[in-house]
């Protein structure tokens, strides 16, 4: 199953606000090249590509080169893990845990 | 259609001390969220955090069951959605304490519709471009 490749995780990767709006931008195109993101950010295209490598690991972005540019596109597929209200507090409830484990060992210390 | 969430954790503790955490509103806070919760039947409490992409981050609750140490459970409602939380907790000896997580509540065909803020907004933009 694609989703055990993903390098990072999908709710880590749409935490981000900038991050969620590049997906918005991605799904009104079939692909754009990086030059056409950053032109929509207050910010450089050092910041946009690294925001783009995090949507690429956690599988919800796909590029190819194109002569000297990178064109990207939305592979949206991941987004139905959270899109699903059991994987999102499974997610949660999980990470919660970690931190109880933890309350209840100092407890013991 | 209804749906439940069922997990299992197992703890290195006492029955009393992972009551407690789960029961205690500073032992709460601690590894969930800031609350008022208060482990009463009928108490109404809220969850807390920090506001996220136009979700208010509040978790708005009534404690249903108080079983001390063994059963707890309360309403969970946020974002549009209202889901019931259930704990069990389960003494299995040598130290060892069985809690088990169970959180029922309906697709989120429904709760897509009535969401107004944060994650069901966000799913409901994620619902369209899943369409496509």
């Amino acid at each position: 199953m694609s989703e055990n490749n993903q390098m990072r995780d999908v709710f880590d990767a749409i935490a981000d606000p900038t991050r969620r709006r590049l997906i918005r931008l991605l799904a009104e195109a079939e692909e754009k090249p990086l030059h056409e993101l950053t032109a929509q950010f207050p910010m450089g295209r050092t910041a946009v590509s690294k925001h783009l490598k995090i949507l690429k690991e956690a599988g919800l972005v796909l590029d190819r080169k194109v002569g000297r540019e990178t064109r990207f596109r939305l592979n949206a597929s991941p987004l139905r893990e959270v899109q699903d209200w059991v994987a999102f507090y499974s997610k949660f409830w999980r990470t919660n845990m970690l931190r109880l484990n933890q309350l209840l060992e100092e407890e013991e210390e | 259609m209804s749906l439940t969430l069922s997990l299992d954790f197992q703890f290195t503790t006492s029955i009393e001390k992972l009551w407690s955490a789960l029961t205690d509103s500073s032992k709460l806070a601690k590894w969930v969220m800031e609350n008022d919760f208060k482990p009463v039947v009928g108490h109404r409490f809220q969850f807390r955090t920090q506001p996220f992409n136009g979700w208010d981050g509040i978790i708005d609750g009534e404690v249903l069951i108080v079983d001390a140490p063994n059963r707890l459970s309360y309403t969970w409602a946020s974002a549009g959605e209202k889901h019931t939380v259930t704990w069990t907790l389960q003494d299995l000896g040598n130290g060892k304490v069985n809690l088990h997580l169970e959180q029922t509540g309906f697709s989120n065909a429904q709760g897509l519709e009535g969401a107004k803020y944060g994650w069901g907004k966000w799913c409901g933009e994620l619902e369209k471009l899943l369409e496509q």
